[in-house]
């Protein structure tokens, strides 16, 4: 089992769920998330006045998969995030140990 | 020899004779009716009565006056407890200037019977300064009866004076005259020898007590104090003891003296062996009788509700109507209650509530708001502010807000099923409008939205959009579409003005627009910012868009509208405002006329198609969005007299404000020039623009505030203004010596503000360099500025001036010599920017 934790623009966000959704991968957390990679913000003027914009939205999405449907994932993830800009994001990939099911306690096996 | 008598002479005494023998009479009954301890209330009405039938007969033997007069009973007659030798208090109302021949003979027959008049006289306009008028008489006129003449000159004397500041000062009047007459008697009612009418517990106090609750709830005696049964009891007996007390000592007299008290002890037949025990047993009812009135007196003196409006006071439950008769039939008086409130900062009464939820089905949504002064307080009570949302609530529970918007009723408790949405359809949008006034005064991380709000010309506007924003939910299609045509339909019966119809429109329809914006689109796409910034045109409607989608989120669930959502939504504000005040001259209009159908297909036919396409070829776009069609076509017009050297220019006033349109050729130093020459007159420069077109055509306008009422103080002010202005433009007249007094002033008067910000941007436009500035509003502020623009050697082709509070924010497009700045330019400028608004040293 793998987590791939993905950081995308978030008017992207739909396209990636949709994406996602295609491989049968439906579980996936979502998170509005602040900040910055190489982007590292930009000045903005309002008014005359200037000031730094460094943390920029984005968004966070979570999710785990079996190792049989990483690779795929991934790409589904890439190609619906892409504008080819900067700031289109970073998809981390994660091992993960174990899962348990909270209702019934019971391991789940991918 | 004797005189020969004129023939009217005769006639005249037989009537005095009559009159007098009239009086007597009736004095006759009043006295046998005190002799047997029965002149209480039912004899003094009775002796009123034939007061008021000789008043009668001496204003019909007066004659007819020139005009229109009336005759009203004041104080105790007014209340009909005429006593035997009570004063005869009458007030003579006039429709116009007192008829003086007709006073005389309607009152010296009166003096002449030897009665004591107390007369005042006013005419029907003197109802204005009824607030200013003597307490006495403020009092007196709380009890006026119609006698004799014309009945309605009263209400008209009334209706002329502001009733809430009459009622208010009435009452201090009570209040100060009730300590001084208690205080006369060291606040006791346990007198031996009491004054039955100006003791405590006697019957002034009554009076007082019943003029408080006449004057702020009739109905505040039957709900505290010793109760009305007991009232009612005290009067009787004390009229009848001062019945006696003027018959035995056959004057105003009211001293219950120990040796009165014998006489009125047996006069009203007390049992008791021996004098003493009777008085004993007559003086034990009087000091209940005070007892009782002391007590319902000091209950209406601290319960009494407080007179807020015409029938309308505020009491501990909220507001409510004085009268619910009168307010039942007036559905037009109903939203004062909720705009009472609002602004006291307190509640509706249940009163109130139920009266309105009772009756107002009776009424049809024009019934509220019948005149134009009733549809302006309708727009006026939509103006956000702490209240607005409970007040909206209450009324849309009692049915009020239904009734009067009958297209909110459509989505009363409807119920929408979706992903997002926690509440029905009416509250979601109610809350939209608690969101918004939530906005004022917030903290940190609303603060900014909150400078917003504050910024909106019409925010009531904003508000009445978010009431009809979802209306279109009672249907199942495209809501947006739905709620504008049921918006439409209201726009009539408010007879909103076009550019009020516009905005509600606009908002309604797009009001799902920036949220799909904001959270749905790249916004670092500039291309998505263009799109929106052409949708929304203005910054006014940028705001207020803004607003409405932060309120609407918001209004969704409670924890819809996160941090990060609102940030979106800023960013996507900031970039757009950016785009329209930055970007906007680089959007010119072109030649080509597809894209002016609007204007060019309904012009006037004194304008050729070609005539207005050349006229807007070059100019931004953003002018088409700024004027109305009919201003398009004056510029057109005016545009062909133009030359060299000239100016077409006039003054427009519209609510408070005032416009002035300049239409001439470009020239150096030329904005600051027309900017001084405001100046000069002590304008205040509101805000305004500035185009110049590649031709050298120059449209500017400005919105000012007259502060020193020179247009409305001078006749000819308007002509003289613009005679000024062609002479500076014309190198006749020198700005800086007109203006050099008033910036000396200004320099003196300055005090410490905030530090002014000088922007300069050479990137948002391809042909312009641009300056914003940000800085303490001062009059002469636009001038300095411009003329150190101009003295730089820069043409100032476009300029946008805003003023926000103390805040003027004026962006300004240069060129020098055709092209942008460059860097060595654009400091220097900055420096000589930044030395003007410092000022001398």
């Amino acid at each position: 089992m793998k987590l791939i934790k993905a950081i995308v623009r978030p008017n992207r966000i739909d396209d990636v769920k949709n994406a996602l959704e295609k491989l049968q991968i439906s579980g996936m957390t979502v998170t509005e998330v602040r900040g910055h990679g190489k982007q590292k913000g930009h000045t903005a003027v309002y008014r005359g006045q200037e000031y730094n914009v460094s943390l920029l939205p984005k968004m966070e999405i979570e999710v785990v998969v079996p190792e049989s449907l990483l690779d795929a994932a991934i790409k589904a993830i890439i190609e619906a995030a892409r504008t080819g800009e900067i700031g289109d994001g970073r998809v981390f990939v994660m091992p993960v140990d174990e899962s348990y099911r909270i209702r019934t306690g019971e391991k789940a096996a991918f | 020899m004797m005189e020969p008598q004129s023939t009217e002479a005769a006639p005249r005494r037989d009537a005095h004779a009559a009159r007098v023998e009239h009086l007597a009479a009736a004095r006759r009954e009043l006295a046998d009716a005190s002799e047997r301890g029965e002149g209480g209330r039912q004899a003094l009405k009775q002796y009123s009565h034939r007061a008021d039938a000789m008043i009668q007969a001496l204003f019909a033997d007066a004659g007819p006056g020139s005009q229109p007069v009336g005759v009203y009973a004041l104080g105790g007659y007014g209340r009909r407890q005429l006593c035997l030798h009570s004063d005869i208090d009458l007030l003579v109302l006039f429709a116009d200037t007192p008829d003086e021949r007709f006073l005389r003979s309607f009152l010296t027959p009166l003096w002449d019977l030897g009665l004591m008049v107390g007369h005042q006289i006013r005419e029907v306009r003197d109802g204005e300064q009824l607030d200013g008028d003597n307490p006495e008489f403020l009092l007196a006129i709380t009890d006026a009866r119609a006698v004799a003449g014309d009945a309605t000159l009263l209400d008209r004397f009334i209706e002329r004076s502001d009733v809430v500041r009459t009622a208010t000062r009435t009452l201090d009047a009570l209040r100060g005259l009730i300590a001084e007459r208690h205080a006369r008697f060291n606040d006791t009612l346990y007198q031996l020898e009491p004054d039955v009418k100006e003791a405590p517990g006697g019957l002034r106090d009554l009076f007082a007590a019943q003029t408080i609750a006449r004057l702020t709830d009739p109905g505040l005696l039957g709900q505290g104090g010793s109760g009305l049964r007991s009232l009612d009891d005290g009067e009787e007996f004390l009229f009848r003891v001062r019945s006696i007390l003027h018959l035995e000592t056959g004057r105003h007299h009211n001293v219950l003296s120990h040796e009165l008290q014998d006489r009125v002890a047996d006069r009203l037949g007390y049992a008791g062996a021996t004098p003493r025990q009777r008085v004993e047993r007559l003086m034990g009812d009087y000091f209940r009788h005070a007892r009782a009135l002391d007590r319902s007196l000091r209950w209406a003196l601290r319960s009494a509700p407080t007179p807020i409006g015409p029938n309308l006071v505020r009491s501990s439950e909220g507001v409510r109507f004085t009268e619910e008769r009168e307010a039942q039939d007036r559905p037009e008086s109903w939203l004062g209650v909720f705009q009472a409130a609002i602004d006291l900062g307190c509640g509706v009464s249940d009163q109130a509530l139920s009266l309105v939820q009772r009756h107002v089905n009776q009424f049809r949504a024009e019934d509220f708001f019948p005149t134009a002064a009733d549809r302006a307080a309708l727009l006026r009570f939509l103006l956000p502010r702490p209240g607005l949302y409970a007040r909206l609530s209450e009324m849309h529970d009692i049915g009020l807000l239904g009734q009067i918007f009958p297209e909110f009723k459509a989505i009363s408790c409807r119920v929408v099923r979706d992903f997002y949405h926690k509440y029905t359809v009416d509250e979601h949008t109610l809350l939209t409008i608690r969101n918004l006034e939530r906005l004022i005064g917030a903290g940190p991380d609303r603060e900014r939205f909150s400078r917003l709000l504050g910024e909106l010309d019409t925010p009531e506007l904003l508000v009445l959009s978010l009431l009809f924003h979802d209306v279109g939910k009672w249907r199942d299609e495209d809501h947006a579409v739905e709620s504008l045509r049921m918006a439409r339909q209201m726009f009539d019966r408010l007879d909103l003005e076009p550019s009020a119809r516009e905005t509600v429109e606009f908002l309604v329809a797009n009001h799902l627009k920036m949220s799909v914006a904001a959270f749905r689109r790249d916004t670092e796409d500039p291309e998505i910012v263009r799109q929106f910034a052409e949708l929304v045109g203005v910054e006014d409607r940028l705001k207020a868009l803004c607003l409405m989608t932060l309120a609407d989120v918001e209004a969704v669930g409670r924890e819809t509208l996160t941090p990060w959502k609102a940030e979106l939504l800023w960013r996507l504000y900031v970039d757009t405002y950016n785009h329209l005040t930055l970007a906007y001259g680089d959007e010119v209009i072109a030649r080509d006329p597809s894209g002016l159908e609007n204007v060019i297909g309904a012009r006037p036919a004194d304008l050729t198609d070609a005539e207005v396409t050349e006229f807007l070829e070059g100019l931004p776009r953003r002018y088409l969005q700024l004027f109305s069609r009919d201003a398009v076509y004056r510029h057109v017009r005016e545009a062909r007299a133009v030359r060299s050297g000239s100016i077409q220019s006039w003054l427009d006033q519209t609510e408070g404000e005032w416009e002035l349109t300049v239409l001439t050729r470009d020239q150096p130093f030329l904005f600051s020039n027309i900017s001084g020459v405001l100046s000069s007159f002590g304008m205040d420069i509101l805000r305004g623009f500035a185009f110049t077109k590649p031709d050298g055509l120059v449209v500017d306008m400005f919105h000012f505030i007259d502060e020193e009422q020179f247009l409305k103080l001078n006749e000819g002010g308007n002509a003289h203004l613009l005679h000024v202005l062609e002479d500076v433009i014309a190198g006749r007249t020198d700005v800086a010596v007109r203006l050099k007094g008033r910036e000396e002033g200004i320099f003196r008067r300055r005090l410490p503000g905030f530090a002014p910000v000088i922007h300069c941007d050479n990137e948002s436009s391809r042909r312009y360099t641009i300056i914003e500035v940000v800085a303490e509003n001062a009059i002469g502020l636009l001038y300095r500025i411009s003329k150190a623009m101009s003295e730089s050697g820069c043409d100032v082709d476009l300029v946008l001036i805003a003023t926000e509070g103390q805040r003027a924010i004026d962006v300004f497009h240069l060129t020098k010599a055709g092209a942008k700045l460059t860097k060595p330019e654009q400091e220097q400028l900055m420096e000589n920017v930044q030395r003007v608004l410092e000022g001398p040293s």
